[in-house]
C-alpha cells in the first residue's frame, strides 16, 4: 500500500532525525547546540583533551564489559535451567528473572542506592556493575532461551553415551550451540548497560562517572557541543555492538 | 507434560519463594545494618598539614571558580583535580550522605553550620595557609564556625533577581517582579528550597528564616501562585540567561558578572535586590571529615587564597571573596553597579540564612516536596 | 517442549539455575525488601535515612496534594501507550508484510536509534524544539514547544516506541499469511481483513507492547526534567527529589512501593499471557 510506505519511510526520517541533529551540531564551529556555525573538530578535540572526560569514557566501557561478561555467564546458565529443569524452583526462577525486565528503572535505581548505602558500602563503579549485571541478565536469559529450545538434545545424549561428563557435555556440545545466540545477547547487553543512565545515575561513586552520568550534569549546568561530540561517539559505539550482534546472529542461523 | 505455571498450590509456593527474598531484605534492615557511623571528634580535630597528599576530589558550583587556575594549580603541584558539581546545596549533601568522599566541598554558611555540628568537617588550622592572613577579621568569629577552624570563606553573595534591562521596563524594586508580565513564560526561581521559601517569606513581610507554620504556608502560597508564569525551576540562572530562555531570573549578584562575561551585550544584564529583604550568605572552603587527600585540599586553598589568583577568580565569578587586598578588583567590577556588591558591614545587618535544625528543615523540606508538586 | 528427558536435565539442569537465580534473590528482591523497610523509617539529623514505624510516610504518599502528580503519571504513560500503538502498529505492520526479504534489516533499522543513550536522543529533540531551534528557525513567530505536557509525551513516545513495534511485529510476523489471503476473500478490502483477521490475532502481541510502553513510563524522570516545565511534574520526579533534592529517602521508598504495587497489576498480567504465549 502506497500510504503505509509513505508512512513508514516518514516514520524513518522521525526516527533519525534527532540523530542528525546531535551529530551535525557535534561539528559546530560555534558554541551553540542550535546554531550551526561552521564545520570543526573542537569538541572532539576538546573531548580527547579533557582527561576527565576520558576517564568517563573508560569507566563506562569498563562497566559494559564486565556487565557483559558476568550477566551472560549467569544469564546463560539459568536459561539452560529454566529450558531443562522440572523442579519447583524453576517456575519462580522464571518469574524472578521476568519482573526485572518490566520493572522501571527508578525502582531499580532506588533499591539499589539503598541496598548500597544501607550497606556500608562505597558507590563506585563495582556498585554500578553490581546493578548493571542485575538488570542484564533477565534479557539474556530471554534470548539464549529462545535458541536453547531449538537445540537437538540427540548429541547431548550420545555425548553423554560416549562418556563425557555433565559437565563436559555442556561445555562442549551445548555451549557451542549456543554461542551466537550467547554472543547476540552479550552484545546487546554491553550496548544497554553503555547506554544506561537511569541505574548508573543513582549508584554512582564521585569519580570517574559513566558518560550518561556526564551528559546528565552538562544538561543540567551548561551545554556545549561537546555534549554532541560525546553523544555520537556513544552512538558509534552502541551501534558497532548492535551492528556486530546482527551479523552473529544472521551468521550462524 | 507442561506445568501451568499458574495453578493455584503452586503459585502459593511461589509467593513464598519471593517472599523469601523480600524478607532477606527486611531481615538484613532489622539488623541495623548500615547508617554511616558519624565521625568522632578525635578524628575531625586532627591537625592536617598542607601538604600534597594525591590528587584532588574537588565538588562545586559549577562556573563558580575559575578554570585556569585549576590547571594553574595542577600544573604547579603535579597533581590532578578531579572535578564534579553539584546544583544545589541539598544535591551536595546527598551526595555526601551516599558516602561519597571528597576532599573540597564548598557549602554556604548555615550548611556549614549543619555540618560543623555533626563532626562532618575536618579541622582546618589557619596556620598552615599563609596566604590566610588577608581574610577578613569579621571571619575571625563568625557565627556559623565560631573559632574559624572548619572552614576559610570563600564568596559573599546575596540573593535576587537578575533581569535583561532592555527586554523589561518596568520592575518596580520587589520580590513579585518575578511574575513580571512581560516576562511570562521566561521566568525561573531557583531549583532550592532555602531560597524560595526564603524570599517567600520575606514577601509576605515574615523573617527570613522563619519556620513558623503559618509564615511558611504563606510562602508556599506565594511560590505556587508565581509558578504558573514560570518556566522552570533552575539554578543555572547564568546559562539561562545567556542563552535568552530566561528574561527573569531568581538568582545570584555574581553571577551577572558571570554572564556579562559571556554575551554581546553585557549592558543589557541587570541585578535588582529586592526591598522586602535580601537573603545574604556566605560561601565556604570546607574539608569532608573523610577526605581522603586533605593536604592537597588545603594546599589548594592557599593557592586561591594569594592575591593574585583571588583576583583572576573574582574577575571570572564575579563575587566579592572576603580578602583585603583582591577586594580591590572588586570594587573596580561594581563601581558602576553597586546593586552586587555584598559587603562586610551587609553582612552583620542584613539577614542570612541560619541553620533551622532538625524540625525546622523538615518542614521546608516538606513545603518544597509540596511546591515543585502543587 | 513435549517432555522427552533426552540431553541434560534433571539435576544437573537445576543447579544451573543457582548462580543466575541467587544473584536475582540477593540482587534484585532482596534490594526491594530494603525499599519497603525504609518506607516506614524516618530521617536523622543530617537527613541519612534511619529505621522505625512511621507509617505516616504512607498517608502523605496519598496526600490529595500529590494526587494530580500521580494521576498525571498514569495519564501521560496512557497517551504515550496509545500514540506508540497508532504510530508503531503501521510501521510494524508495513514491514511484516511488506518488508519481503529485507524485513530483518528493516526492523534493526528501526530499533537502531533505541540503542543511542536515552538522554541524548531527549536532548537533541531540546535542540529541535526550542525557541532558537530548528523547527522554530523555520516558522515565522516563535512557538513555544518545549515545557509543555506535549513535549513530555512525545519525549516519552519517542523513547519507547520500540517497545511497542517489536513485540507487535513479533505478533505479525508469526501471522500465518494465508490468513490474510484467506480473510481477503471472506471480507474484501483491506480495512475489513485487518478488524477482522489482522487485529484480533496479534492483540497478544499489542497488550504486550502496552504494557511494556506503560510500565516504564509511569516511572520516568528524564522527560519531564528535560522537556517539562513546572507543572509536569511526575511521580519519577517527585521520586527522584526524595533522594537527591529533598532529604527523605523514607517518603521516596514509601512512594517507590507505592508505584511498585500499582504496577504490579499489570505486571502480572503481562506475565500471565507470557506465560500462556510460551506453552502456545
Amino acid at each position: 500500500m502506497k500510504a503505509l510506505r509513505l508512512y513508514t519511510a516518514a516514520f524513518f526520517a522521525f526516527m533519525f532525525a534527532p540523530l542528525v541533529v546531535v551529530v551535525l551540531f557535534s561539528f559546530n564551529d560555534e558554541r551553540s547546540v542550535q546554531k550551526f556555525g561552521g564545520f570543526s573538530l573542537r569538541w572532539y578535540e576538546a573531548f580527547v583533551e579533557s582527561e576527565s572526560l576520558r576517564g568517563s569514557l573508560v569507566a563506562s566501557l569498563e562497566i559494559a564489559f564486565v556487565t557483559m561478561l558476568v550477566s551472560t555467564v549467569l544469564g546463560t546458565l539459568l536459561a539452560f535451567g529454566l529450558v531443562r529443569a522440572r523442579t519447583r524452583f524453576a517456575s519462580s526462577a522464571n518469574v524472578l528473572m521476568l519482573i526485572p525486565l518490566v520493572t522501571p528503572e527508578i525502582v531499580a535505581g532506588v533499591s539499589a542506592l539503598l541496598l548500597f548505602t544501607q550497606l556500608g558500602m562505597r558507590l563506585s563503579l563495582l556498585t554500578i556493575m553490581i546493578a548493571h549485571i542485575t538488570f542484564s541478565i533477565s534479557y539474556v536469559t530471554v534470548v539464549v532461551r529462545a535458541r536453547l529450545s531449538t537445540l537437538n538434545q540427540e548429541v547431548e545424549d550420545a555425548a553423554l553415551d560416549l562418556g563425557a561428563t555433565r559437565w563436559q557435555t555442556f561445555r562442549l556440545v551445548v555451549l557451542p550451540a549456543l554461542w551466537p545466540a550467547v554472543l547476540a545477547a552479550g552484545l546487546l547487553v554491553f550496548a544497554l548497560s553503555f547506554d544506561d543512565f537511569v541505574l548508573s545515575f543513582f549508584t554512582t561513586g564521585e569519580s570517574p562517572q559513566p558518560l550518561p552520568v556526564r551528559i546528565w550534569s552538562a544538561i543540567r549546568f551548561g551545554v556545549t557541543p561537546t555534549i554532541n561530540a560525546i553523544g555520537s561517539l556513544m552512538l558509534l559505539i552502541s551501534l558497532a555492538a548492535v551492528a556486530l550482534a546482527l551479523v552473529v546472529q544472521r551468521e550462524r542461523a | 507434560m507442561t506445568r501451568d505455571p499458574w495453578k493455584a498450590p503452586l503459585r502459593r509456593r511461589e509467593l513464598l519463594q519471593g517472599g523469601a527474598g523480600l524478607a532477606l531484605g527486611l531481615g538484613l534492615a532489622g539488623c541495623g545494618v548500615g547508617n554511616q557511623e558519624q565521625a568522632s571528634k578525635e578524628q575531625t580535630e586532627r591537625v592536617v598539614e598542607a601538604k600534597v597528599d594525591g590528587d584532588l576530589v574537588y565538588f562545586n558550583w559549577s562556573e563558580y571558580l575559575e578554570p585556569k587556575l585549576i590547571k594553574a594549580f595542577e600544573k604547579q603541584y603535579g597533581v590532578k583535580v578531579r572535578e564534579s558539581n553539584f546544583d544545589s546545596m541539598q544535591g551536595m549533601m546527598a551526595k555526601l550522605r551516599s558516602g561519597n568522599r571528597y576532599d573540597l566541598i564548598f557549602p554556604s554558611s548555615e550548611w556549614v553550620d549543619r555540618l560543623r555540628k555533626a563532626n562532618q568537617l575536618l579541622r582546618i588550622d589557619l596556620d598552615q595557609l599563609p596566604n590566610a592572613d588577608t581574610v577578613y577579621d569579621y571571619f575571625a568569629t563568625p557565627w556559623y564556625d565560631p573559632q574559624a577552624d572548619h572552614t576559610v570563606p570563600y564568596a559573599m553573595y546575596a540573593t535576587g533577581i537578575i533581569y535583561r534591562a532592555d527586554k523589561i521596563g518596568d520592575m518596580s524594586g520587589s520580590w513579585n517582579d518575578m511574575v513580571n508580565p512581560t516576562a511570562d513564560g521566561r521566568a525561573f526561581l531557583l531549583d532550592d528550597f532555602q531560597e524560595v521559601i526564603g524570599a517567600g517569606n520575606l514577601v509576605s513581610g515574615a523573617e527570613l528564616n522563619s519556620v513558623d507554620e503559618g509564615d511558611v504556608e504563606k510562602a508556599k502560597e506565594w511560590a505556587l501562585s508565581v509558578k504558573p508564569k514560570l518556566r522552570g525551576f533552575s539554578t543555572d540562572d547564568v546559562q539561562n540567561m545567556v542563552s535568552g530562555n530566561a528574561w527573569i531570573h531568581h538568582g545570584w549578584n555574581g553571577d551577572v558578572v558571570n554572564i556579562r562575561n559571556q554575551v554581546d551585550k553585557p549592558e543589557n544584564y541587570s541585578f535588582q535586590k529586592c526591598s522586602e529583604g535580601i537573603p545574604l550568605g556566605t560561601d565556604c572552603f570546607a574539608i569532608p571529615a573523610n577526605a581522603e587527600h586533605p593536604g592537597t585540599a588545603l594546599t589548594f586553598i592557599n593557592f586561591i587564597l594569594d592575591p593574585e589568583n583571588a583576583s583572576k577568580n573574582i574577575e571570572y565569578m564575579g563575587y566579592p571573596m572576603p580578602y583585603t587586598g583582591p577586594d580591590e578588583t572588586f570594587a573596580g567590577l561594581v563601581k558602576d553597579d553597586p546593586a552586587i556588591n555584598v559587603t562586610v558591614e551587609d553582612l552583620e545587618s542584613g539577614q542570612q540564612f541560619e541553620n533551622l535544625g532538625a524540625e525546622g528543615r523538615r518542614l521546608w523540606d516538606r513545603t518544597w516536596t509540596e511546591i515543585k508538586a502543587g | 517442549m513435549d517432555g522427552d528427558q533426552g540431553g541434560l536435565s534433571g539435576r544437573f539442569a537445576a543447579r544451573t539455575l543457582f548462580p543466575g537465580g541467587f544473584w536475582l534473590l540477593a540482587f534484585f528482591a532482596a534490594p526491594l525488601g530494603l525499599v519497603i523497610a525504609v518506607s516506614f523509617g524516618t530521617t536523622d539529623e543530617l537527613g541519612g535515612a534511619i529505621y522505625g514505624w512511621y507509617p505516616e510516610n504512607y498517608s502523605r504518599v496519598f496526600d490529595p496534594l500529590f494526587a494530580p502528580v500521580l494521576l498525571r503519571s498514569v495519564g501521560y504513560a496512557l497517551a504515550t501507550v496509545v500514540l506508540c500503538l497508532l504510530l508503531g502498529y503501521p510501521v510494524a505492520y508495513y514491514i511484516a508484510r511488506f518488508g519481503g526479504r529485507r524485513k530483518q534489516a528493516l526492523i534493526a533499522l528501526v530499533v537502531l536509534p533505541f540503542f543511542v543513550n536515552y538522554l541524548i536522543r531527549t536532548y537533541a529533540w531540546v535542540a529541535i524544539l526550542s525557541d532558537e531551534g530548528v523547527i522554530n528557525g523555520f516558522l515565522g513567530e516563535p512557538v513555544r514547544f518545549l515545557n509543555t505536557p506535549w513535549a513530555v509525551i512525545g519525549g516519552l513516545v519517542y523513547g519507547y516506541l520500540a517497545f511497542m513495534i517489536l513485540p507487535v511485529y513479533a505478533a505479525l510476523d508469526r501471522m500465518d499469511p494465508a490468513l490474510i489471503e484467506a480473510g481477503k476473500d471472506l471480507y474484501g478490502t483491506e480495512l475489513s481483513t485487518f478488524i477482522h483477521v489482522t487485529w484480533p490475532t496479534t492483540f497478544q502481541g499489542v497488550l504486550a507492547g502496552c504494557v511494556l510502553v506503560f510500565l516504564p513510563a509511569v516511572g520516568d524522570f528524564v522527560s519531564a526534567q528535560l522537556l517539562g516545565g513546572p507543572g509536569t511534574y511526575m511521580v519519577g520526579n517527585l521520586i527522584q527529589q526524595q533522594f537527591f533534592g529533598a532529604e527523605d529517602w523514607p517518603f521516596g521508598s514509601a512512594l517507590t512501593t507505592v508505584m511498585m504495587l500499582f504496577l504490579l497489576v499489570f505486571m502480572v498480567f503481562y506475565l500471565r499471557s507470557a506465560a500462556r504465549e510460551a506453552r502456545t
